[in-house]
């Protein structure tokens, strides 16, 4: 017997043992290991537990040594819990381990395998006893706490169950463990008391049952070896009285019902009841009257305890939160999410039944899943009477239509109708259609041919296309009518310049004269002799100074007209141009040849204005003034490279900024801001910068002939009229192709003009036409100009092909002058 | 049956109740029933019978014109009505005055040049040329005085006085050559002389006018400026300091008394409407009534057209305004509200050079065009003149009224021409 509990604690031993074992060793091996050596081990063990249970049998026969004994009893027993819940994984484990491994082993491994599984069989057998061992422990336990139970005290019977279920709250499993170790060391007692007869380990084995199911029996149960634990005799009443008289612990002696062995109690265990019976913590140890540590006071503290400032997070509103916010009130919106009362609603609207249409298509069309936007097939028509099985006899065919109807057998589809009507007496007589599949056939392949997907057809109205411009009513002032017409010269008229303040205006005519004419009453003034065709007259935009250039074959001559302020600004011209200002700049020789300027004028031509004359190399085909009126441009268009020279009136010099000719030079303009100049060859117009002395841009009027530009006073848009009929405006911002062309002429357009002061432009041409454009530039960058074509005045005679060879505004009133070929120059009011 | 409805409506009956403001043709004050398609001729025959009824054989022949709804009858009357929408309905009133007589031409004054300025006084004219000349002419179509001194075209000529008695007339001229001579003429000797030139214009002088009392000039012109000069004989203080520069040129030099700036573009004319106010014309499309004894702005009238001419009427105080198109219009300077063209005058064919009001007739103005053609208007009949004066052979430059016997002009065909008034005539 004591053999048997020796082993069975040598086992508890090594399971320790085991578990003792530093982890750093993996599980698997620890536990191989463990089995391979397992009967070394025991022996090893064995020797060394005699040892240790001695010296417990020592220390078990005092009293005093009660909790020591206990305590090792505990660990003993928290130690085998732990193992078993670790040996439970392992089994696990190794289960896993033998399935792979298995495959791969020979069959000499299998044979060791099989070796060590069943090894490993005893052991789970030993594990599963042991199980057993610790149930019964439990019960054990139970049964003593059952004894001491007191139906009064409920509090420590509800700490008790809390004890029993879960271990988790601190306070009651405490307490639970106190009474466990209680119970255990009252075995520990029971097992050493040396009253009771029996020195057998009697625990009972059988579980947690009602223990009067003993009653009948002897015994009480059974114990580890399966024997039955025998009922301990039945004490009589004097037995029990006289030990209460001998037995000085008798009041302190309980009898334990598992086993129903006497069981005498410690003083701890008695302290311990004691201390449950007055509701108090049931640890001695437990003070519950310590002094009090106040870590957090009720008294604000002067100075704060940390003194670092609030970290910049503690009010930044945090970021992270805003975007999550940010995404909730996203999902909100988009309806991802729903709130509580919404959910609430769907969920309500769940819970209604649903009733649907077995039949959908009952009350709307049928919806064709793969076919959008059907087209229903078209119905065909209705019946008529001839159709009828007994139709009117009007509808029967007589003789010759029949015979018709017979005739046409080789085109059907000309037959009125593509059946004979019959008639019969009652619909009982009417016999099977003979067409029938075959007129359904030909339906069905119809439809089957026909695309009836819809066609999305814009319908546009023409109307519709054309830009809607203001009615010219609302675009007034603009010329609408012949005024005035001057007449003098003897040639067509080539060319005109009006005077800056718009009293006066100059003509240069094929007859070799200028005229310088009043406007308001149509009077010639003066007509001055050039000795040459006057090509082009330019009135010099400086109101400070009187003079007209003139260019007159090869001549440039710079005229002083007298008119306008006589007494001051034209005899201060005078005086300006009689002297030569001194020039140290050595010309350049290239210029000398094309150009030379000379103030020696013979006395008639003197008499009549005349104060500087330069001689060109080429004929004179334009002059153009800068606004300022310093710098003055002459064209020749055969001049090749030299073609366009830049004069300068103050320092009486010429330059010529091109060194390459790109082609026919037809028509230089001066921008009316910027040092600019453009020059227009036959088809292209180049702009360049007469500062930087290169070329800015070049615009491509995609015509073949340029006739003549026109700036825009604001400068930023830019005539072009040609030969080929067009007037092109260009938006020298927007591109370098044309804003728009007007096709508006019926010939060569000739010229163009823009209003100084109204938003107004006007083209002449060969075809006598004059026609007058409202033309509006905004301020505003992002709005186009508004071009309307106005009004065509055709009041010149047919004189030859030729028609209008200049057009131009007045400088304050909406006015327009052309001047033709019927030698005329005409006024447009 | 159209036709015959037709019918009935030319036949439809009317009511009229003649009158008139002038009593010696007073006729009695009932209503006639009368047909509705009645012209002048008609009713001149009925209120000519009813006043041989009524005044018996003292009675002579008057024609007459008549008057609907303050305009004057030129077609039938159911037209007439039918035009202004008039009701047929109602008793017309029909109000007739004795017709003005048309204008009988006397005389034809050749010159050399064009002529740019014509004003009479009493039984002289006086006329600019555009060969610079100033020429004196009398009624009777007798050349009198050429006088050259200036270097332009003279475009303005202005009389200040004619003693009748000493036979002395003072008279400026305004010249495109930026000078206003102010000529001091005896009558009697036939000569005269520049006794004052006004310099001070920077440009040329389009339009000089004197004022009624004869003590100033105004002038205007492509300066843009309107300036006020005295007309005075004197040598007055204003050419103190410059009286002994003048007297190296032969004639004393005026300086402007005041300048008022405000026009943008060319003065076209002036006119004194009394003689602290002027009201002068300019090519911006504005008239503008300047306070002299101010020095300021009075009034401004904007038109949409340049202005060529305006007159001022001193009867009725309308101002009658010849701009760069083919009509007149008639201004009231003294609505503030509404439309400030009364009516427009739709006639000529070209532009309106120059215009003119009567001094006598309330109702009457003269114009003259560039469709050489000088027209006499009521201002009651808007549509049409009342008399066209024909005779110029090339555009009109100028019209004057101020003899109210003679109505002058003068154009580009170097003429000036004199149509007699036959009302005035006959008084």
């Amino acid at each position: 017997m004591a053999n048997k509990k020796l082993k069975r604690k040598i086992i508890e031993e090594k399971e320790i043992k085991v578990d003792e074992k530093p982890k750093e060793q993996s599980v698997e091996t620890e536990e191989d290991e463990d089995y391979e050596s397992d009967k070394d081990l025991l022996v090893e063990i064995d020797n060394e537990d005699q040892q240790e249970n001695d010296e417990n049998e020592e220390e078990d026969d005092s009293d005093s040594d009660d909790i020591l004994s206990f305590e090792s009893f505990k660990s003993d027993y928290e130690e085998n819990e732990n193992d078993f819940n670790s040996e439970n994984d392992e089994e696990e484990q190794l289960e896993f381990e033998d399935s792979s491994v298995e495959d791969e082993l020979t069959t000499e491994e299998l044979e060791s395998l099989k070796k060590k599984q069943e090894e490993k069989q005893k052991i789970k057998e030993l594990v599963e006893f042991r199980k057993k061992e610790r149930v019964e422990q439990k019960e054990t336990s139970k049964l003593i706490m059952d004894t001491l139970r007191q139906p009064e005290d409920e509090t420590y019977l509800a700490m008790r169950e809390n004890s029993v279920q879960s271990k988790s709250l601190p306070g009651p499993s405490n307490l639970s463990d106190e009474i466990e170790e209680s119970d255990k060391k009252k075995f520990v007692e029971y097992e050493d008391d040396g009253d009771t007869s029996d020195e057998e380990d009697i625990r009972n084995t059988v579980g947690n049952i009602p223990l009067h199911w003993y009653d009948e029996y002897k015994h009480i149960g059974y114990d580890w070896e399966g024997r039955k634990i025998m009922k301990p005799p039945a004490k009589d009443q004097l037995d029990v009285f006289l030990r209460k008289m001998e037995d000085p612990d008798f009041w302190r002696t309980v009898k334990d019902p598992q086993t129903g062995q006497d069981v005498v109690l410690s003083e701890e265990d008695i302290q311990l009841i004691k201390l449950i019976k007055k509701q108090r913590a049931p640890d001695q140890n437990f003070d519950a009257y310590e002094p009090w540590v106040e870590w957090f006071t009720s008294e604000v503290e002067k100075f704060p305890i940390r003194n670092i400032p609030d970290s910049k997070q503690s009010f930044l509103p945090s970021k992270v939160e805003k975007k999550k916010i940010g995404r909730l009130v996203h999902s909100l919106k988009m309806g991802w999410m729903k709130t509580k009362a919404e959910q609430e609603k769907i969920d309500a609207e769940k819970k209604i039944p649903k009733f649907y249409m077995l039949w959908d298509s009952d009350t709307g069309r049928e919806k064709m899943r793969r076919i959008h936007d059907h087209v229903t097939a078209p119905k065909r028509a209705l019946p008529g009477h001839a159709e009828s099985y007994n139709p009117p006899s009007e509808y029967l065919f007589n003789e010759k239509e029949l015979q018709d109807w017979q005739n046409l057998s080789d085109e059907p589809h000309k037959r009125k109708l593509h059946f004979i009507p019959q008639k019969y007496k009652s619909l009982r007589q009417v016999p099977y259609y003979q067409n029938y599949i075959r007129e359904r056939f030909i339906r069905c392949l119809d439809l089957y041919l026909c695309p009836r997907a819809k066609r999305m057809k814009a319908t546009v109205q023409p109307e519709d296309l054309i830009p809607k411009l203001p009615s010219s009513k609302d675009l007034q002032p603009f010329p609408t009518t012949q005024s005035m017409i001057y007449r003098g010269h003897n040639d067509i008229v080539r060319t005109m310049s009006i005077e800056p303040k718009g009293q006066y205006f100059v003509t240069g005519s094929d007859d070799k004269t200028i005229k310088i004419w009043e406007i308001a009453t149509g009077r010639c003034i003066k007509t001055i002799n050039t000795k040459g065709v006057v090509r082009s007259v330019a009135w010099c935009p400086n109101q400070k100074i009187s003079l007209i250039a003139v260019a007159s074959d090869k001549r440039l001559l710079l005229i002083n007209p007298h008119v306008g302020d006589i007494k001051l600004i034209s005899k201060k011209t005078d005086d300006i141009l009689a002297e030569a200002p001194v020039s140290e700049e050595i010309e350049n020789e290239r210029i000398k040849t094309a150009v030379q300027w000379s103030a020696e004028i013979d006395k008639d031509e003197y008499k009549d204005g005349v104060r500087i004359v330069i001689n060109h190399f080429q004929e004179i085909a334009q002059v153009t003034w800068h606004a300022k009126g310093d710098y003055f441009a002459t064209v020749m268009p055969n001049g090749l490279s030299r073609s366009v020279l830049v004069h300068q009136l103050s320092k009486r010099r010429s330059q010529t900024s091109f060194s390459k000719s790109h082609g026919m030079v037809q028509c230089v303009l001066f921008h009316p801001i910027k040092p600019c100049l453009f020059v227009a060859s036959q088809q292209h117009i180049r702009i360049y910068d007469l500062v930087k002395q290169e070329m800015i841009k070049k615009l491509m009027p995609s015509c073949k002939w340029i006739s003549k530009m026109a700036i825009h006073p604001k400068g930023d848009n830019l005539l072009v009229s040609t030969y080929d009929k067009k007037v092109m405006w260009f938006d020298l911002d927007l591109s370098t192709k044309p804003y728009q062309t007007l096709k508006l002429h019926a010939s060569a357009v000739r010229s163009v003009a823009y209003h100084s002061r109204y938003p107004l432009f006007a083209s002449g041409s060969d075809d006598r036409g004059v026609i007058v454009c409202h033309g509006m530039v905004y301020n505003d960058l992002l709005q186009n100009a508004l071009i309307v074509p106005l009004k065509r005045l055709e009041f010149h005679e047919k004189v030859s092909d030729y028609g209008i060879f200049e057009v131009l505004f007045h400088t304050t009133q909406p006015w327009l002058f052309s001047s033709g070929s019927d030698y005329t120059v005409r006024l447009y009011t | 049956m159209a036709s015959s409805r037709a019918r009935n409506n030319e036949e439809q009956q009317l009511q009229i109740h003649l009158i008139t403001k002038q009593s010696q043709f007073a006729v009695p004050d009932t209503p006639y029933t009368i047909q509705s398609n009645v012209t002048t001729t008609e009713l001149n025959n009925l209120v000519n019978t009813l006043l041989e009824a009524s005044q018996n054989e003292m009675y002579s022949e008057t024609e007459f014109d008549f008057l609907v709804k303050g305009e004057f009858l030129k077609t039938n009357l159911a037209k007439h009505l039918k035009d202004r929408e008039i009701s047929f309905e109602d008793v017309i009133d029909v109000e007739y005055v004795e017709r003005f007589p048309a204008p009988e031409p006397i005389d034809c004054l050749l010159h050399d040049d064009w002529v740019a300025a014509v004003q009479s006084y009493g039984e002289w004219i006086l006329t600019g040329c555009y060969d610079n000349s100033v020429n004196i002419w009398n009624m009777k179509g007798e050349h009198k005085l050429t006088l050259s001194g200036h270097d332009g075209p003279c475009s303005s000529v202005a009389w200040i006085s004619l003693n009748e008695d000493s036979g002395i007339g003072l008279f400026a001229s305004g010249s495109k050559d930026q000078i206003i001579k102010i000529w001091e003429w005896n009558c009697h000797q036939n000569k005269a002389q520049c006794i004052f030139t006004c310099k001070g214009h920077e440009r040329a002088i389009e339009c000089i006018s004197v004022s009624p009392n004869g003590k100033h000039i105004a002038s205007g012109g492509w300066d843009n400026f309107l300036k006020v000069w005295s007309a005075s004989t004197l040598d007055e203080t204003t050419g103190s300091g410059s009286s002994k520069k003048v007297k190296t040129d032969e004639a004393n030099v005026r300086t402007p008394i005041s300048t008022l700036e405000g026009h943008k573009e060319a003065i076209s004319s002036v006119h004194w409407i009394d003689n602290g106010t002027i009201l002068s014309s300019s090519w911006d499309h504005t008239m503008k009534i300047w306070d002299l004894n101010m020095r300021a702005l009075k009034n401004e009238i904007a038109g949409n057209k340049s202005f060529f001419d305006v007159s001022y009427s001193h009867l009725n105080g309308l101002i009658i305004a010849a701009s760069a198109d083919k009509n007149l219009r008639l201004f009231d300077p003294k609505s503030n509200q509404g439309t400030i063209v009364k009516s427009t005058f739709l006639g000529h064919n070209q532009w309106v050079s120059s215009v003119r009001w009567s001094k006598t007739e309330e109702f009457l103005f003269i114009s003259g065009s560039y469709d050489n053609a000088v027209k006499l208007w009521d201002y009651r009949s808007p549509k049409a003149p009342l008399f066209d004066l024909v005779g110029h052979e090339d555009k009109v430059m100028a019209v004057d009224w101020s003899n109210p016997k003679y109505m002058v002009s003068g154009g580009a065909d170097n003429s000036v021409r004199i149509f007699k008034s036959r009302k005035v005539l006959e008084e």
